[in-house]
């Protein structure tokens, strides 16, 4: 593979930083992305779409560690480009599509926290939406010479037909009127009702004047409008990013995960009906997620139905048409040019300055399976921090030969921090340190049988 | 605080008090509080709390109060909200009976100190896990209450789980107060309260006395219904309606008049040890308030009946509008809230000390003296009674029981036991509570670094695939567990959270016919002889799901009337039983028929020479006294079944009938020069291994681990069988 161009040490910081604590990084995805052209120009074809005032849902399924945070965080990049708002936030349990204990609220307001558009990629990008709404009202109107007020009111009444969609117009026209006067209280408030953070309704309506707020029950309603609304507003549409669906497939109660997968079967409906305008979404999930006919959203008939995989396309052969997209884990291959790229951004584009050889990229890798086994190459997140960690330390230390270091490389397989034990026990209790690292050899230590335990 | 002391009008601080505010204020590490109910430990535990949450506020739940009663909450609650009104530290209550919008304002607002059972804190860990530590992420203390209570059984390992699993999730120690009844050895409720790390935990007991207890023992003489044998044998063989007690056997109708008598007008509550029993009882004594044309005040209360009755009972009790008088099992032991009642009865010897002790804290309200009345009924003495009879085991374990009560001690729980059932409980809990976990965590979190620190990892490995092949969990593609279909819906049942089952007896089936039903702590084996309804029954099925046994009649002949203790029998029980027997002197608490009783019992033990030996031969029958508990006793049974004797262990004796004695003595003295041996095997041949809740969900290998660590004791049975065998060398030399 070729790797030409140098990279901007802005943007190399940033992807060393975020790969160095085991996140994504929000820019520059393309200088460390592998293989998957075919997957991309799929969901590129989808964004035109969504763009040209259509909808989509692609429920991206993946192992876990096969990089469906990474391909949605492209994606997300991609969108942007194309002048769409983008959002995305992970399912926790504290996060669902549907709840009636504030958990759906707290998704969508998860969202508007992380709502990003080109100029303002990191997120946060709501205010600057709705003032671009008014902005642009205020050059139509001097245009027209009319008043920006009538200007609004007409881009508002689109709104005003759909489900909460007076209310949504109510809360736009309040930030207007604050910008009009000048009143950032009001214009707060409005931002603060978009966002999602009304807590009673009681509160809003002595604010805004609204009758209703977001809540668990209208989440995804708003979802809608906001689509329309970032169309009046200039931008090409939506697309909202869900990632770590598996956590509904983990839900322990029947119904609330159901009422998941209903709210899911909406939301399919809606934009494969073309009811959603400019209106776009990614779910990120577990083959568990989508399959298991006992959890998972194939336990849903409705969904399971209109999921099925084309029947057609089997082995080597793809359809990246269909709802589903599947990625496939890395391959070893895979994993050595990602590992290879690494380094190229490391020394911001220049060969010259690499700090390792390919040979060592290799024992590396050795290394890690031979300390990790399977999970090096199902997760290769703690594999790329302990890359990046074993890097950042022969940049720092000229003196210090690669070999010498690899041997004290240490990769984890990750685990619950809510878990693990209090420090304090491991010192006052007799207990042995970690096994995994005790162990000679890099050989697992007794508890190899629940570490890699199957039922 | 002052302000709250001065209305309270307490003049000075009582020793254990002091002692206590100056620990918590002082210190920083664990404390257990021994002293008894009136003594205001719980103040003592909360003043010093208080004035540290009050220097020190921050946001969130700070405190928590863990007690196994909602009575004891709803009591509590009352009492803290006074003295945290001056404070501004809000008091909220947590439990079964507290509606859903106190609670939401509690999870919105999480301040001040909760007052919670185990079961509601499960439930929490259960419904809102991610949200624990934001609801108790804060908390500085955990005071948990009726600590004794806990100890040893399942619902104690779940309470250490669940203060483990809380010191995880808001990933810092809490400070463990534990305040508890005065208990013989202190270190065992401090190693309780900090698992692993007792040794640190500070003890402060009372020096101060007891809460006055009334108490009398009271015998009865059952006279001989000729000819008993005969008759029982000829209802079974036609139609006739099961009726294993005698209906109104002269004794029952005495106690029952007597109970009559002292219980009418108040509440109290009446123990029996088996369903038949409290039926049998509740039943005469409604028939004396209907001759006598006054309201019913006599109600029977065991976990038979439907939930329904149950409640009612339960409501009426706690009411308090009228008299009422539950006979009941030990489901009102405790853990089901009805207040405190003027007196309790007891019908045959209680199930153990810790037992009596529960039973009697039902009784007597602050100040008040306990009161406790033992009925005990003893066949009349024939030429044909067996040994137990003679010696009147029935009165003479009783009194043993009374006597350790009043010396303060209590049985240990079990040392060593494995609470698998529990850890069934706790891993179900704990992906519920993280939406899936991987084995390896959950192993680490609740056996490695948890109270269940003897479970090995192999035996959990075995334990998790038990799970999974009964469908409890399942496992996502990344090796997680989740709960399966049928774990799904066990958790989502409104009863999962309680890591106890209400004692389940056994039915009894001769030829398809009911013969009544009877709590069993023993092991039961095929072939084996039940006492029942005093006959003997051989066993030739079971069915553990259905709790059933079928018996055929075994030979005819007078065996002891069972009165069924139905508990476990503590080694040092039959001790001081041994100790009674050969003792001198009578208890000023016996009434004329338990000092004759007594009396008897003591003059046979000298006539039959069992003051020097542990063994007797009558007939054809070699009687064994290993003189240790139930589990020695049992294990001693069960070696001789094994090698093809026809054993029994009955009120603590081993029973070998048709055996002959050279062959017995020369078996005895092979198992003592065998030393201990491995009880999982022998654990293999008993049938009803199933015992606590979750236990049917277990593999058989671990259930014998589970049953030979909680019932059976091979060294104490090596011991008996060793002195038993070097006595029978003795004499045949």
């Amino acid at each position: 593979m070729i790797l030409p161009e140098r990279i901007r040490p802005k943007h190399r910081d940033a992807i060393i930083q975020s790969l160095r604590a085991g996140v994504v990084p929000r820019t520059g995805q393309q200088h460390i992305q592998v293989g998957r052209a075919a997957e991309v120009s799929a969901i590129v074809r989808d964004l035109e779409r969504v763009a040209d005032g259509g909808s989509t849902i692609r429920f991206v399924i993946g192992e876990y560690g096969s990089g469906k945070t990474f391909f949605l965080h492209l994606v997300r990049s991609i969108a942007l480009e194309k002048h769409l708002v983008a959002a995305h936030a992970d399912l926790t349990p504290e996060r669902r599509i549907h709840a009636t204990g504030g958990q759906a609220r707290a998704l969508y307001a998860e969202l508007m926290r992380n709502l990003a558009t080109r100029a303002r990629p990191d997120g946060g990008a709501l205010q600057s939406v709705v003032e671009r709404f008014v902005t642009s009202a205020l050059t139509e109107a001097k245009t027209r010479t009319v008043s920006a007020e009538v200007v609004i009111r007409e881009r508002l009444d689109a709104l005003s037909e759909l489900v909460g969609g007076y209310d949504f117009a109510e809360v736009i026209a309040a930030y207007w009127r604050g910008h009009d006067h000048g009143d950032e209280v009001l214009k707060a408030a409005a931002v603060r009702w978009l966002r999602g953070e009304y807590s009673t309704k009681t509160e809003a309506r002595h604010a805004l004047g609204v009758r209703t707020i977001v809540d668990d029950s209208n989440a995804y309603d708003q979802l809608k409008l906001l689509a329309r609304f970032t169309r009046l507003a200039g931008f090409s549409g939506l697309l909202v990013c869900l990632d770590e669906l598996v956590n509904l497939y983990k839900l322990a109660n029947t119904q609330a995960r159901n009422a998941n997968y209903e709210q899911i079967l909406r939301i399919l409906n809606d934009t494969l009906q073309g009811t959603a305008v400019g209106l776009g979404f990614m779910l990120g999930g577990t083959p568990d997620f989508l399959l298991d006919t006992r959890r998972g959203l194939y336990s849903y008939q409705a969904l399971q139905s209109r999921l099925a995989e084309n029947t057609f396309a089997t082995g080597t052969l793809v359809d990246h048409s269909g709802p589903v997209l599947r990625l496939a884990n890395l391959s070893p291959e895979d994993l050595f040019v990602l590992l290879k790229n690494i380094r190229h951004v490391y020394a911001a584009g220049d060969t010259a300055a690499y700090l390792l050889p390919d040979e060592g990229i290799h024992a590396f890798r050795e290394h890690c399976a031979k300390r990790i086994g399977e999970a090096y190459f199902r997760t290769p997140r703690n594999t790329i921090k302990a890359f990046v960690n074993l890097l950042a330390v022969l940049e720092q230390n000229p003196g210090v030969s690669w070999p010498a270091l690899l041997g004290s490389v240490d990769v984890k397989v990750e685990s619950n921090p809510d878990l693990a034990p209090l420090p304090e026990e491991s010192v006052e209790g007799t207990h042995l340190p970690d096994p995994q690292l005790s162990a000679p050899d890099g050989k697992l230590g007794q508890d190899d049988d629940l570490t890699t335990f199957k039922l | 605080m002052r302000r709250w002391i001065w209305e309270q009008k307490w003049t000075e601080l009582r020793d254990v008090q002091e002692r206590t505010i100056h620990a918590i204020l002082d210190g920083v590490g664990d404390i257990v509080i021994a002293a008894t109910t009136a003594s205001g430990k719980t103040e003592a535990a909360f003043l010093p709390i208080c004035s540290l949450l009050v220097e020190t506020a921050s946001p969130g739940i700070q405190a928590l109060y863990i007690s196994p009663l909602k009575a004891l909450i709803n009591d509590q609650f009352r009492r803290l909200d006074q003295l945290c009104e001056h404070l501004e530290i809000p008091v909220h209550r947590w439990h079964g009976d507290v509606d859903a919008g106190k609670k939401q304002k509690i999870l919105r607002e999480p301040r001040g100190i909760l007052l919670i059972t185990p079961e509601s804190l499960e439930a929490l860990f259960v419904l809102r896990g991610p949200e624990v530590r934001r609801l108790l992420g804060g908390a500085r203390f955990v005071v948990v209450d009726e600590l004794h209570a806990f100890m040893g059984v399942e619902r104690g390992r779940q309470v250490q789980s669940l203060l483990h699993r809380l010191e995880l999730a808001v990933r810092h120690r809490i400070r463990r107060i534990g305040l508890s009844a005065t208990i013989g050895d202190m270190n065992l409720a401090a190693e309780f309260l900090r698992p692993g790390a007792g040794s640190a935990v500070e003890t402060i007991v009372s020096t101060e006395g007891d809460q006055e207890l009334r108490l009398q023992v009271r015998g009865y003489e059952r006279p001989i219904a000729e000819p008993v044998g005969k008759r029982r044998h000829d209802a079974l063989a036609t139609d006739a309606p099961e009726a294993p007690e005698e209906p109104d056997s002269e004794d029952d109708l005495s106690i029952a008049d007597h109970l009559f008598k002292v219980l009418r007008g108040t509440h109290n509550l009446v123990f029996a040890n088996a369903r038949t029993q409290v039926e049998h009882f509740a039943d005469l004594l409604r028939r004396r308030c209907e001759a006598l044309g006054v309201p019913n005040e006599f109600w029977p209360h065991h976990g038979n009946l439907s939930r329904e009755l149950r409640q009612d009972v339960e409501a009426m009790l706690k009411e308090r509008e009228r008299p009422v008088t539950a006979v009941c099992t030990s489901t009102l032991e405790l853990g089901i809230d009805i207040g405190n009642v003027s007196s309790i009865a007891q019908l045959g010897p209680p199930p153990s000390v810790t037992s009596l002790r529960q039973r009697l804290g039902r009784s007597g309200r602050r100040g008040d003296p306990a009161v406790l009345r033992v009925y005990i009924r003893e066949d009349t003495i024939t030429p044909e009674s067996a040994p137990q009879d003679l010696l009147r085991l029935q009165l003479v374990e009783s009194l043993a029981i009374v006597e350790l009560l009043l010396r303060h001690w209590y049985e240990p729980p079990t040392v060593g036991r494995l609470h698998l059932s529990t850890l069934v409980q706790q891993v179900l809990s704990l992906i519920a509570q993280h939406g899936g976990v991987r084995a390896i965590e959950a192993w680490e979190a609740l056996c490695k670094t948890g109270p269940f620190a003897e479970v090995s990892s192999a035996m959990f490995t075995e334990l998790l695939r038990s799970l999974g092949t009964y469908d409890l969990l399942t496992q996502s593609g990344d090796g997680t567990l989740l709960l399966g279909v049928k774990g799904e819906r066990m958790v989502n049942r409104y009863d999962f959270y309680a890591a106890f089952s209400s004692a389940e007896e056994y039915r009894l089936l001769a030829s398809g016919k009911p013969l009544g039903t009877l709590p069993i702590s023993q092991p039961i084996l095929e072939g084996m002889t039940l006492v029942f309804a005093g006959r003997r029954w051989r066993v030739v099925a079971f069915d553990e799901r259905q709790r059933v046994i079928e018996v055929i009649a075994s030979k005819a002949g007078r065996v002891p009337y069972f009165g069924g203790g139905g508990g476990d029998v503590h080694d040092e029980v039959r001790r001081e039983m041994l100790r009674i027997l050969t003792g001198e002197g009578t208890p000023a608490y016996l009434d004329d028929v338990a000092q004759r009783f007594l009396a008897e019992g003591r003059a046979n033990f000298r006539r039959l020479g069992l003051a020097n030996r542990h063994h007797l031969r009558l007939g054809t029958t070699s009687y064994l006294f290993p003189w240790r508990g139930d589990r020695a006793t049992n294990t001693t049974a069960v070696h001789l079944r094994a090698l093809d004797f026809d054993a029994g262990a009955e009120d603590g004796v081993v029973v070998v009938s048709d055996a002959a004695e050279d062959a017995l003595a020369v078996s005895l003295k092979r198992l003592a020069e065998a030393g201990p041996v491995d009880t999982v095997g022998l654990a293999e041949a008993v049938l009803n291994k199933v015992g606590e809740k979750y236990d049917e969900f277990l593999t058989e290998r671990l259930l014998c681990e589970e049953y030979a660590r909680r019932e059976l004791d091979p060294v104490g049975a090596w011991e008996a069988i060793s002195e038993i065998a070097a006595e029978a060398k003795r004499t045949s030399a």
